[in-house]
């Protein structure tokens, strides 16, 4: 996918999912699969789901945008219903997610490895704008390393979710995170939960393998 | 397992269903925001639907060892969280003219809902209170179904704490714990539960609930403790015994059984042929074991009426309040608390 560069977008643009920018980027189908049962972390969990479907959404509509300074990808999927709520003890938020290696060749199905880290930027429903930069070496290793990076914002219209998770591609952080420049090519997975089907943690629909990411050169350098 | 657990023994010859303890607790660490409808510990009449509703039914735990699938019960299944006319009553002058009263929807069940209904037929109804907290169970099926690893177990006492900064709110834990003994708070977003009073324990302070408790019905203490009545009452004794064990999570909660008041028959004279809460009753909830922990109590029952001297019934009559605590009878009074 080429993450095209939009020269001087604003952020709150890029945030934006009916902004200016992404009227001109088009989205690619992504299909999803469920997380095998087999796969969870917990006995607890692969009981409760042994004989339930994981994976409610099928299929995501992704593209990519960056301005030379931050990149923001958009997610469109259907979804009858708007699950924003905490409110009951049973009522789980949507949420998305988009995952990049930290080295190249790190484990997706797993969410990387020992020493082959992947770098997860999550967007949920319930706190709309304030995104999580999450960690992990191997299932059940995830670890939000800051709330502040990653950035995020869904609108909910007529059975349709348009959600844009957004971080600046150089970060200053203390953890080994994602670091991105213009013109390199890297490789990037999207995950949906569906909160009406009560999918959080591991239980959620995925990519299924890495595809391939190439941020288009800033024509200026990166300087907009 | 931990290095050295500590334990509870209820004893439900004893208590009133005062529901002091669940106040204590209430008042103790259930006030913040989202925490609301949150009892961790709760006493319900048996028979009975308990708390959250019907939460005998509802799954989780281990059979034969295996992780077994379990429901998320609702607010409305734990009661809820009744709003009150407490403005109009207590600040609006109409203390003489307002009763207080929930307001908006009538709720449709609480968290006490069916007390005091028992079963059984006049003039043989039976009843008794269940006290239940968080068991701090040694196989804890919450703390094996967390896929963050944001519960402990901890080495020096084997209390079970959930850790709210790694706490992401699945509620797999909820699903899986069969007691049903964790609460979502929903403002927070992370599960809560019961800590035994972690912050007293290290203080040599027994848990809130067994200290306010009037019945002297909570004993505290270590298991390993020979001197404490933990393990007087569970190894020794063999008079305490969890509840539903066939749940798999080995709890560190355990029941002196009830004994019930002797039938009438349909004459009106006393008929000892058979139980008034019938024995399969008390086996569906403690297990066969229970019969064994009946009949010990109450050969030391006759061994005393007939004039004889029993240790056991002395451990669990408590005449020296403190020694129902194992050691942690620390009056709090003398402790200066900070909150951090
Ligand atoms: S009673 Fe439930 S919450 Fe408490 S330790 Fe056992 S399984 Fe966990
Ligand atoms: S305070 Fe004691 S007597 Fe009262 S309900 Fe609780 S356990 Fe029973």
């Amino acid at each position: 996918m080429l993450v095209n560069f939009v020269r001087g977008a604003p952020v709150e643009w890029l945030l934006d999912p009916d902004a200016e920018p992404w009227r001109k980027v088009s989205l690619e189908r992504v299909a999803l699969v469920g997380t095998p049962v087999g796969l969870q972390p917990t006995p607890a969990i692969r009981a409760a789901w042994a004989n339930k479907h994981i994976g409610a959404v099928s299929e995501v509509q992704v593209g990519a945008v960056h301005n030379g300074e931050v990149i923001a990808f958009r997610l469109d999927w259907q979804d009858g219903s708007e699950n924003r709520e905490l409110g009951d003890t049973t009522a789980f938020p949507d949420a998305a997610a988009v995952m990049i290696p930290v080295v190249a060749g790190a484990p997706l199905i797993t969410m990387g490895a020992p020493n082959q880290p992947v770098n997860t930027w999550y967007w949920r429903g319930d706190s709309d704008t304030q995104g999580r930069q999450v960690l992990s070496e191997g299932i059940g290793t995830t670890r939000t390393v800051d709330q502040t990076l990653v950035r995020g914002h869904g609108i909910w219209k007529d059975g349709r979710w348009k959600v844009v998770i957004a971080r600046p591609m150089k970060v200053t952080s203390a953890e080994k995170v994602v670091q991105l420049a213009p013109g390199e090519k890297t490789q990037f997975a999207v995950a949906v939960w569906e909160g009406s089907n009560s999918e959080r943690g591991g239980v959620k629909a995925f990519s299924g393998s890495w595809r391939d990411l190439v941020l288009a050169p800033a024509a200026d350098g990166g300087k907009v | 397992m931990s290095k050295r657990q500590v334990a509870m023994v209820f004893d439900l010859n004893k208590c009133l269903g005062c529901q002091t303890c669940t106040i204590a607790c209430k008042r103790l660490w259930t006030r913040e925001e989202g925490m609301d409808y949150m009892w961790w510990a709760t006493v319900n009449t048996q028979p009975g639907r308990g708390t959250p509703r019907d939460w005998e039914q509802s799954g989780g735990g281990f059979k034969d060892g295996v992780a077994q699938a379990g429901k998320l019960p609702t607010r409305q299944d734990f009661g809820d969280a009744w709003k009150f006319n407490h403005e109009e009553v207590f600040f609006e002058g109409k203390g003489q003219s307002a009763h207080l009263q929930v307001v908006g929807e009538q709720p449709e069940w609480g968290p006490n809902w069916d007390e005091d209904q028992g079963a059984g037929e006049y003039p043989n109804a039976y009843y008794f209170y269940l006290p239940r907290i968080c068991n701090h169970c040694t196989h804890p099926a919450c703390l094996e179904a967390c896929p963050r690893k944001a519960i402990v177990k901890r080495e020096e006492d084997g209390i079970v704490l959930i850790d709210e900064d790694r706490c992401r709110g699945y509620r797999f834990c909820m699903e899986a714990c069969p007691y049903k003994k964790i609460y979502f708070n929903h403002v927070k977003k992370v599960s809560q539960k019961c800590i035994f009073c972690f912050p007293r324990v290290e203080q040599g302070v027994a848990p809130a609930c067994a200290r306010m408790c009037p019945g002297r019905v909570r004993f505290v203490g270590y298991k390993d403790d020979q001197n404490g009545p933990i393990w007087k009452l569970v190894e020794k004794y063999k008079v305490a015994i969890p509840l539903h064990p066939e749940f798999g999570t080995e709890p560190n909660v355990f029941y002196v059984p009830p004994v019930a008041p002797p039938r009438y028959d349909a004459e009106g004279n006393i008929d000892e042929s058979k139980p008034r809460i019938p024995d399969e009753y008390l086996v569906s909830l403690f297990g066969p074991k229970v019969l064994d922990a009946l009949a010990i109590l109450k050969a030391e029952m006759a061994k005393t009426r007939a004039g004889g001297k029993s240790e056991m019934l002395d451990v669990l009559i408590a005449y020296q309040w403190k020694s129902m605590f194992g050691g942690l009878d620390r009056d709090p009074a003398t402790i200066e608390w900070t909150k951090s």
